[in-house]
This record gives structure tokens, sequence and C-alpha cells, in this order.
């Protein structure tokens, strides 16, 4: 089994957002995603493209064209799918994630973690 | 005007990305201004990542290395006091760096991959016509170290193919 790379934050977010989309995931909607997912930080589809080229040269990711489509002018989408390398490394990404977590929690205290969490839902509505 | 628009952003596209670019973009049309700033921006983002993917940097070195010593053997068979100039070094290296870049922006708006050998051939010959216009040497300096680079190019060229692309 080839072992996944590590992964970088704007990395994480274009796979989750692949992820999250599954069947529906071509450039505009991935950059929406990643945009909600990255805010209030702004995201160009320029970064989003370049990401993408990246993850499909490392093999997490593969790509297809549909139908051109009137709404887009008659042009094709190109549509994205999650790998298996590229769902090991999201999953290791998270863990690690996670583990990060729970150290910072365990520091700044519990009360800390509930507030934060707290407002992270009230903010994400 | 968006149309003329659309059709400018798909001359400068790469034709592997251009349609999904153009379709993403019509797609989040707003207004024209919206449409130019982002054109722009996400344009010059795919140009580097497509140059990216279809640029081997060890062939990159091979080409440079190729294309500056058929100049150098041009100016040195070619006579003259060429090559005594101050910066002769230097000026020698311009139609190589023009050569380079076309050579490097032809892979990158090839339409077909593997390149079909008349493309890339059409490419060589091209990319040394932009060197020769340069003049950054004396003229015969300039037709030999473009015969010569075209031999080294196309060697390089045949090499290529029968190696694996390496990165």
């Amino acid at each position: 089994m080839a072992k996944a790379d590590s992964l970088g934050q704007f990395e994480q977010l274009v796979l989750t957002a692949i992820l999250t989309l599954r069947d529906d995931a071509y450039g505009v909607t991935i950059h929406a995603k990643v945009q909600e997912l990255a805010a209030p930080r702004e995201v160009s589809l320029g970064a989003v493209y370049v990401t993408l080229d990246r993850l499909e040269d490392k093999g997490m990711v593969t790509s297809w064209l549909t139908d051109p489509t009137p709404e887009r002018g008659g042009r094709a989408k190109r549509c994205y799918k999650l790998e298996a390398l590229g769902e090991r490394a999201l999953e290791e990404s998270a863990v690690t994630a996670k583990r990060i977590w729970d150290q910072i929690a365990e520091v700044w205290g519990k009360e800390w973690a509930r507030q934060w969490g707290k407002r992270w839902v009230k903010e994400r509505g | 005007m968006r149309r003329i628009l659309e059709a400018i952003a798909a001359i400068l596209l790469p034709p592997a990305c251009r349609e999904e670019v153009l379709g993403d973009l019509h797609e989040r049309y707003r207004s024209l201004l919206q449409y130019i700033v982002e054109a722009l921006h996400t344009i010059t983002l795919v140009i580097v990542s497509r140059i990216r993917r279809t640029t081997d940097p060890a062939i990159v070195l091979i080409r440079a290395f190729a294309l500056y010593l058929s100049f150098l053997c041009a100016a040195r068979i070619g006579g003259g006091d060429f090559l005594f100039d101050r910066w002769a070094l230097i000026s020698l290296a311009i139609p190589c760096a023009v050569a380079l870049l076309w050579l490097t922006l032809d892979d990158a708006w090839a339409t077909t991959s593997p390149r079909s050998a008349f493309s890339a051939a059409r490419g060589r010959v091209v990319a040394l016509l932009w060197a020769l216009a340069s003049q950054a040497a004396p003229r015969s300096t300039m037709l030999y170290g473009c015969l010569f680079s075209l031999l080294l190019l196309s060697a390089i060229r045949a090499l290529e193919r029968t190696r694996p692309r390496i990165g």
C-alpha cells in the first residue's frame, strides 16, 4: 500500500470539499465549499485549480469531463472524485487535527473548549 | 462584450484546461468587471499550474545546456571578435532564454499528450525563429547557433521519448 503524503491546510480543505460534495464536485462547487470552510479567509478560484492539479498529480483525486450544459455556455464540467490515497491522507490529517485539539483543550481547560465550541456553532448558524 | 472577453480568455487558456475553466467562469459571471478580475487572476494561476505539470526540470536543464552550447560553438566557429566582447557570454544567453521560454510555453499549450513528432518539431522551429529574432549576437552566430540548436534539441527530443518522466 502506497504511503499517503502529508497534506497542506489548503489541500485538506479541497479534499474535504470533494468528500462532502460527492458526485457534484467540480470547480465552482468545490470553490464555494472551500470558501465556506476557510471563512473568513478569501479563496480564489485559481488557487483551487492549482491545488486540484497538484492533488491529481499525487494520485489523491481523479477527474473526468461531463457533457456540456447550456447554463455553462455550452462548456463541460470537470468533476473530481476522491481516491483511496486521498481518503487515507485526509483521515490522517483529521486524526492529527483531533490530537492537536485534545492537547489544546487539556492545557487550556475543558471550559475554554466548551465555550469555543459554542462560539463556533453560533458563527456557523 | 461578454462574448469577446470569453474569446480572449479561450485564447489565453491552455487547451488542456480551457473547457472547464471557461465553463466555471461563465457560471460565476456577475458583472463584466468581476469577470475580468476573476479571469485575469484565474488564468494566471492556471497557466503557472499547467507549466508546472508539463515541465520536467531535468529536460529544461538539458535544453538550456544544449542551447547555450550551440550558440557558444556558433560564436567560436563564426570567428570574429564577438567572444572577446565584455557582454558576449550574457548576449549569448538571450536567444537561449527566448527559445527556452517558447519551448516551455509550447509544451504547456500542446493539445495532445504525448505530443506528435510534427507538433514538437514545429515548436522547436518556432522557438528558434524567436531566438533568431532576438538578434542578440552577430548574424552568422545566430544562424549557426539556431542550426546547431535544432539538431541538439531534436536529439534531446528523441531521447526524451525513450525515458520515463522525472518527478
